[in-house]
């Protein structure tokens, strides 16, 4: 009787543990469900090629959810060697001001939809309107002070690196 | 699979739920407070900018930008400066006041004036008498390195030696502007220049000579064998082709035929075949062949 107790015991921590896992998995799944979508069919004056559209559509997804690692975590880490330029410095500008002020912030059920709308002839850079929506919020140690559901527009410019697509220029605009 | 997709949907759901619950009591706080954040409606990169408060007594206050996040104590019913400094990106920023409770607001950063012009010209060597070649883009950014989006006029400029200037004027749109242009007839430096007001940018395409034109060769007979050598070898528009261009000459004696390369040095390509008998030389380069020799017999 002490036995089949005991074995009962286990079952229930065992379930319990499982589904807390399966819980936080899920909810974590949740958090960083990232969605980007293209559309090359107005970029002017070069044609994106289907295998550079589906390179862009990777490099970008990766680069933002490296913005959300890096500003989760208030490390420069998640960022590097997809940024250059401004774009690099700016983000770098806001990890460092979070960790000074020990605020962190998230963006969380993100979705991209880009619009290619420039592609140079020679390939070399591409500028792409982004229409963003995502939770984003801002905590101040654990406790959150800005929450909100956001529709932002993005001006993206992209080059080639050697084996990506890293991101110049990342400038939310008004409208487009 | 179903049944753990119904949970990610049913948390997802209830998260969203709980965001929303966290959203309202936050803005109903607020309210409850009446903490207002009136943000500036025109701030310009670089340039310092207000907000105003309503209330009395003290807050924390937070800005979050493009490049900047910022915490301070401010004190309500005051306005609160943000430095030049800190609005140097362009783009949006989100206000947040707190006391017992928060209130957020957002606002957006215009770039400033263009101060230097970012000019991507290609490719950096480019043969003679192609037709568009060559593409320049060029981007006016502000002093802070923002992206200027306000249409402006850029002025491109294509100079070499022994032809007029060409020049083209484009409208940026979407803070880009761009040309397409053709290579010129010589071969030498193209000189491309972007302008925009007092602002230049200036680049140089290096033109060189396209592929080999009209090939003719001569040789004589040696004691080894045959030395046959190319005339000055040029192009269709009379430029001579660069050091390094391989020219493929070909010996023929019945059914034995032997190839050589041989580099064009100093405008001419020479090679020594090691035949015996009467053979026929020919010579080609690209899709140019030259003329036909005959050694042994007669040309």
């Amino acid at each position: 009787m002490r036995c089949w107790n005991l074995t009962r015991v286990a079952r229930n921590i065992s379930r319990s543990v499982l589904l807390s896992v399966l819980f936080s998995c899920a909810l974590f799944a949740a958090d960083n469900s990232l969605n980007v979508t293209l559309d090359a069919s107005k970029s002017n004056p070069r044609v994106v090629e289907p295998l550079t559209q589906r390179a862009i559509i990777r490099d970008y997804k990766f680069a933002w959810g490296n913005i959300n690692s890096a500003l989760a975590s208030n490390s420069n880490a998640p960022l590097n060697g997809l940024f250059a330029g401004s774009a690099n410095d700016s983000l770098k500008g806001i990890v460092d001001g979070q960790r000074q002020s020990g605020v962190t912030s998230r963006y969380l059920n993100q979705s991209h939809e880009l619009d290619a709308v420039f592609y140079s002839p020679a390939g070399d850079v591409i500028e792409l309107h982004d229409t963003a929506e995502y939770d984003f919020e801002i905590r101040d140690g654990g406790k959150a002070i800005h929450s909100e559901h956001a529709i932002v527009h993005y001006v993206v410019l992209m080059t080639p690196a050697a084996d990506r697509w890293i991101i110049r220029q990342l400038q939310a605009v008004p409208q487009f | 699979m179903s049944l753990s997709i119904n949970t990610a949907c049913k948390l997802r759901s209830a998260r969203a739920t709980l965001l929303s619950a966290l959203f309202f009591s936050v803005a109903f706080g607020a309210s409850a407070q009446e903490l207002h954040l009136r943000v500036p409606s025109n701030a310009v990169a670089g340039q310092a900018a207000s907000i105003a408060t309503t209330g009395s007594g003290s807050a924390t206050f937070y800005l979050n930008g493009p490049s900047i996040s910022l915490k301070r104590d401010v004190q309500l019913g005051q306005n609160i400066d943000m430095t030049a400094k800190e609005m140097q990106s362009a783009g949006r920023y989100i206000a947040v006041i707190c006391t017992s409770a928060c209130s957020g607001s957002e606002f957006f950063v215009a770039p400033e004036k263009p101060a230097s012009l970012t000019f991507i010209v290609h490719p950096s060597r480019a043969p003679v008498g192609v037709s568009d070649v060559i593409s320049g883009v060029a981007m006016p950014i502000d002093q802070y390195r923002n992206l200027v989006l306000a249409p402006a006029t850029v002025q491109f400029q294509l100079t070499s030696k022994g032809s007029a200037p060409a020049s083209h004027s484009v409208q940026s749109r979407d803070g880009i502007a761009w040309f397409r242009a053709s290579s010129g007839k010589s071969a030498g430096p193209l000189r491309v220049s972007a302008s925009l007001n007092d602002l230049s940018a200036l680049r140089v395409v290096q033109q060189v000579a396209s592929d080999p034109c009209n090939l003719r060769i001569k040789g004589q007979r040696t004691a080894k064998g045959i030395l046959v050598e190319t005339e000055p070898v040029r192009d269709c528009s009379g430029n001579p082709v660069p050091d390094g261009t391989i020219v493929t000459f070909t010996a023929k004696n019945g059914h034995d035929v032997s190839f050589v390369d041989a580099p064009v040095k100093q405008d001419v390509a020479r090679a020594a075949l090691l035949v015996s008998g009467p053979v026929v030389v020919s010579a080609a380069s690209g899709v140019a062949t030259g003329n036909e020799l005959r050694i042994g017999g007669k040309e």
